[in-house]
């Protein structure tokens, strides 16, 4: 099953980290961690997915809600270093664009 | 009406893998699984090629789950069997279930746009594999997903 280490960094970023497959056992708990980090004040938020070995639907829909609610609370989520399966389906369903991959996790909000 | 979309038996057994088991969420990670056993017994398949098959399988796997509901037996356990194959050039998944009628024209599938939080699952199926079918036939729901082999 799938774990999600989240850690905050020194400029109060939070990063969230999947580790496995995120699908529709999976996405209710990244939304969850996601709904967290917000509600704790933590808007600028990085998915790092470098871990992440599937993504479908559902994982994508907790993706874009999180992105919702890190935006409207004056932040914004960002998706760093995917594997091969995410990028696939972020290309798939037309979402590289405002799931713009980065390269690192470090520089996710340098730009 | 059309029949049965499932292929009968044939004598090559470990291109294919079969699994019948309740419909439920908990039965997505055994179908990873037994994707992963069905890539161990063909490595020469493409990873763009697993990555494309696979979404497909695991969005249809959630359609039926999500939205099948067993009309008979007082809706207790809903079932699907699905049957994997590989061949030399495409990879083939058909799967059957007990549920509801789907009620669902995939001409009429459409991407959801980016703001969208749910509704791509059919549509990301659809734009992984080159082909998916759909029917209903003897009370039961078919699908059929056909995925062209990358040349290597």
């Amino acid at each position: 099953m799938i774990e999600f280490a989240v850690d905050t960094t020194a400029e109060g970023v939070g990063v969230v980290t999947p580790k496995g497959r995120l699908n529709m056992a999976s996405a209710r708990g990244l939304k969850e961690v996601l709904d967290g980090l917000v509600a704790g004040g933590t808007s600028r938020i990085v998915v790092d997915l470098a871990e992440t070995t599937f993504l479908d639907s559902s994982g994508l829909g907790a993706l874009i809600a999180g992105l919702k609610s890190a935006r409207q609370a004056g932040g914004d989520l960002r998706v760093a270093r995917p594997t091969e399966a995410v990028t696939t389906v972020f290309k798939l369903t037309n979402l590289d664009r405002v799931l713009r991959p980065r390269d690192t996790v470090e520089g996710a909000f340098d730009a | 009406m059309p029949e049965p979309t499932i292929p009968g038996p044939d004598a090559d057994d470990e291109r294919r893998i079969e699994l019948s088991a309740p419909a439920t969420p908990e039965m997505m990670q055994m179908v990873h699984a037994v994707l992963e056993q069905l890539w161990a017994n063909h490595e020469d398949v493409a990873m763009v090629d697993r990555i494309r098959f696979e979404t497909a399988v695991i969005e249809v796997l959630g359609n039926i789950v999500e939205h099948a509901y067993r009309i008979e037996s007082g809706g207790s356990e809903r079932r699907f069997d699905v049957r994997l194959t590989a061949t030399d050039d495409a990879l083939i998944a058909s799967f059957g279930d007990d549920g509801m009628p789907a009620s669902i024209d995939l001409s009429d599938v459409v991407m959801p746009d980016e703001e969208a939080e749910s509704g791509r699952g059919l549509a990301l199926a659809m734009a992984a594999v080159d082909e998916i079918s759909y029917d209903r036939s003897a009370g039961r729901n078919h699908w059929r997903l056909t995925c062209v082999r990358q040349r290597g």
